[in-house]
């Protein structure tokens, strides 16, 4: 998880080529409208962060230049009106002067896409193209006939594609109804059906990119844990050109990673112990990927030692886990668990501070699943199951309350006939038992709160999160749909079982559930302290600090030191962006840096002040401006610390942090 | 000021003519589960997710039974509707002739015999001045 300096150069190269390209375009605009304060601003704040970002990665001769043209900016704001052709000459030499003294830190710099918040660069970013045989679509490599696009713009294309195609299943429908004509015998309708599907299959693959532009790495990353631990490996691929969602992948690579890693370290055993077990002395760590319908699967395998069920087995009962019914593919399964992962299967090169656990959760972030497969002696595979675009999220259809919802497939363990007969009651709460562990069940229209209706007899749908899993009764099940999601931003309110909609062919509105919200909202109902859960299944809550910076690279050097120690961390680009999540969803500590376009870091802390429901939360500021009027101005506005980018560095920042939280994550 | 008078019960309220996008008949609404009491639920606006407010309820004087028309407001978050209890008309609204007490709302105003009472839709829609979300 941790970023080293190299990596932080990386992300800042990628933010430079950006904020320096926008520079050079906003100074020749500022010399064709001289007197335009707020382009005087923007320059002013390009050239402060680059300032600060440079700083952060080590480039103090790039912080000097930025510095200094930073001055020759600021003395401009008292008199905007007044840019001489002269400056403008100055300050377009001094970004020359910036661009070469980059390319002599990072090398050649490549104006990219913008990268907003959580829109990390591909973890190749400044890696050379795959070398693995397999296609790359797109990425020629002399440039010519590519476009950069901001991924916003195509989510937006992908969204407006998925509303044509809805509206199109409405206009048959309405063909149908209304005139009585069979749209299947419709040439211009089935003609513009054919159209609409080629569109939106082309324009999913806009977003994809093949599983090849991770493969390096993780070969790489397998060949440093062989080398350290003397381990003799070979890599096989397969599958490299196997394409998903860009997003996905990216949010998987940390997760891949590790278990390539684990393989080596764990798996693989000597060459000597794997001749002693009529073993080829060289172990085989194999990648495969493949398509199969929507879903894309990435199996980690090597011909190791396998996973020791019976070790796990000890763990789990040490831990108090019930393991007297579990078969050895639970046993597989458990390693999953927080305690047990990080206990029987981490060390320092494999673990990063990451286990198993972790790795399920970031697959689950992306609605994907993981499953394990071992034979003790003979090797492990681990499977990802991920859906090829998040665009599209396949979902199981219920009824509950007289209401039908959808509930994203991923989170649903297993659904079953409801029978009053097995269900029983423990702490004055009824239970349902599930591969022989305690489940409570509630009624799904309860948990909504929805109108009470007769008890019905329809079947139970049991959810899972990764802490923990519920039953719900519902009216019955309708069916399995793929929905096109919308989240439902403000005006709408913020409803913690609410993931989003998506309209029907008929134009009615599905709503999508949300199941850890569900799962939570039945608990705190059920009376959660009180319900019998086997060890190792409680989430212990960890800390959540929000990160707000308009520069990437400081922003995700944060973001890496304090998820390292624990916290959990939640980022915006500026201070108003930060203020409408933290209005929606509070966290315990805001890290803001000062300068900020649309809302800066003084305002976003009075904000946080006189909001009656985040007044108490703290707030830390991260800045590069040294002035002690600047410090306390921030802390008249309410802050409660103050560390400058110059000063910064990680013992610091989780000092600070450490301090306003009261000592752990 | 060019508005559009909503109707509520006996009541009118006056919405500034620019945030107006549509009127529209009583959609079809979809609820929203756990949602506080003056959201109504869901509608499809062509294809657009749209929230529908019950006017009265966001005003503090009592419910809507029967939504007549729903009025279609574009603010800067994004689409909402709020409903009336009959016809909305336009109006010009001259000077105020009096404060209004209700949040989100910013004077009264003379229509003939009656008192019009002016809506301010950033305030009266913001998520932090409306019951807290799930509290259903």
């Amino acid at each position: 998880m941790g970023l080293d300096l190299k990596e932080v150069r990386a992300l800042f190269a990628q933010e430079a080529a950006v904020r320096l390209s926008r520079l050079g375009n906003q100074l020749l605009m500022l010399e064709q409208t001289s007197g335009d304060r707020e382009l005087v601003d923007s320059v002013f704040r390009e050239l402060h962060t680059l300032k600060g970002s440079s700083a952060v990665a080590g480039f103090d001769d790039i912080s000097k230049i930025a510095h200094d043209l930073e001055e020759l900016v600021d003395a401009m704001r008292d008199s905007p009106d007044a840019v001489a052709a002269e400056t403008i000459d100055v300050l377009l030499s001094g970004v020359d002067r910036l661009n070469a003294a980059i390319e002599a830190g990072v090398g050649p710099i490549d104006p990219g896409t913008d990268a907003g918040p959580g829109t990390m660069p591909g973890p190749h970013a400044q890696e050379p193209l795959p070398r693995d045989p397999a296609p790359a679509p797109r990425t020629e490599s002399d440039g010519s006939g590519v476009v950069m696009v901001p991924m916003e713009r195509l989510d937006e294309l992908v969204r407006l594609v998925g509303e044509s195609a809805s509206a199109h299943l409405r206009v048959g429908r309405m063909l149908q109804e209304r005139f009585r004509i069979d749209p299947a015998s419709c040439a211009e309708y089935t003609k513009l059906s054919r159209s609409l599907n080629d569109l939106q299959d082309r324009t999913m693959r806009t977003r994809m990119v093949p599983v090849a532009t991770m493969t390096d790495q993780m070969h790489r990353a397998a060949r440093d844990v062989a080398r350290a631990r003397n381990k003799d490996i070979r890599w096989e691929v397969r599958g490299a050109d196997t394409e998903l969602d860009r997003g996905v992948l990216h949010r998987l690579s940390e997760a891949l990673l590790h278990l390539v890693r684990n393989a080596v370290d764990h798996g693989i055993e000597s060459a000597d112990e794997r001749e002693a077990k009529g073993k080829p002395r060289q172990g085989a760590i194999r990648l495969h990927a493949m398509q199969l319908g929507s879903e894309v699967i990435i199996a980690v395998s090597d011909d190791g030692a396998g996973v020791d069920t019976e070790r796990v087995r000890e763990q789990a009962a040490r831990q108090g886990v019930d393991v007297e019914h579990l078969t050895a593919e639970d046993l597989c399964g458990l390693i999953f668990r927080s305690r047990l992962s990080t206990a029987a299967f981490v060390t320092d090169i494999s673990g990063r501070g990451v286990g198993l656990d972790a790795v399920r959760t970031a697959v689950e972030a992306v609605s994907g699943r993981v499953e394990v497969r071992s034979e003790y002696g003979v090797g492990t595979e681990f499977r990802i199951i991920v859906p090829i675009t998040l665009a599209v999220l396949r979902c199981l259809l219920v009824e509950a309350g007289g209401q039908r919802f959808a509930i994203p497939f991923h989170r649903v363990i297993t659904s079953r006939r409801y029978d009053a007969a097995v269900v029983t009651r423990a702490e004055g709460r009824p239970v349902v038992w599930v591969d022989q562990r305690p489940v409570r069940v509630s009624r799904l229209a309860d948990t909504l709160a929805m109108s009470p209706e007769e008890a019905s007899d329809g079947p139970v749908v049991v959810l899972g999160d990764t802490a923990d899993s519920h039953a719900f009764q519902v009216d019955r099940l309708v069916g399995r749909r793929d929905v096109v999601l919308k989240g439902l931003g403000p005006p709408a309110p913020h409803l913690p079982v609410v993931a989003g909609a998506g309209v029907e062919p008929d134009g009615s509105i599905l709503i999508v559930l949300d199941p850890p919200g569900l799962i939570r909202r039945a608990g705190r109902a059920a009376g959660t302290d009180a319900v019998p859960v086997p060890a190792g299944r409680r989430s212990v809550r960890r800390h959540q600090v929000m990160v707000v910076d308009d520069a990437l690279t400081v922003r995700e050097l944060q973001r890496s030191i304090l998820e390292r120690a624990g916290y959990e961390v939640r980022v915006a680009g500026d201070g108003a962006q930060a203020l409408s999540s933290l209005r929606e969803q509070p966290c315990d500590l805001v890290l803001t840096d000062v300068e900020m376009p649309n809302m800066d870091g003084f305002a976003l802390t009075e904000a946080i002040r006189s909001t009656p429901a985040l007044a108490n939360v703290p707030v830390l500021m991260l800045t590069s401006r040294a002035g002690d009027s600047d410090r306390q101005r921030g802390l008249d506005a309410g802050a409660d610390g103050y560390i400058l980018k110059s000063g910064f560095d990680e013992g610091s920042l989780l000092t600070a942090v450490n301090r306003l939280l009261g000592g752990t994550p | 000021m060019q508005t559009v008078l909503l109707p509520v019960h006996e009541e009118l309220y006056a919405l500034p003519v620019r945030w107006v996008r549509e009127v529209l008949a009583a959609p079809r609404i979809t609820p929203l589960p756990t949602a506080p009491p003056e959201v109504l639920g869901l509608f499809n606006l062509r294809g657009e997710i749209v929230p529908l407010f019950d006017t009265a309820a966001l005003l503090g004087i009592g419910t809507t039974d029967a939504v007549a028309f729903t009025v279609v407001l574009l603010g800067p978050q994004g689409s909402a509707a709020l409903t009336t209890t009959a016809f909305p008309h336009r109006a010009v609204l001259d000077v105020p002739t009096g404060r209004s007490e209700h949040h989100g709302t910013a004077g009264t105003f003379r229509i003939g015999e009656r008192v019009a009472v002016l809506i301010e839709p950033s305030a009266l829609l913001a998520p932090d001045r409306r019951l807290p979300a799930g509290s259903a």
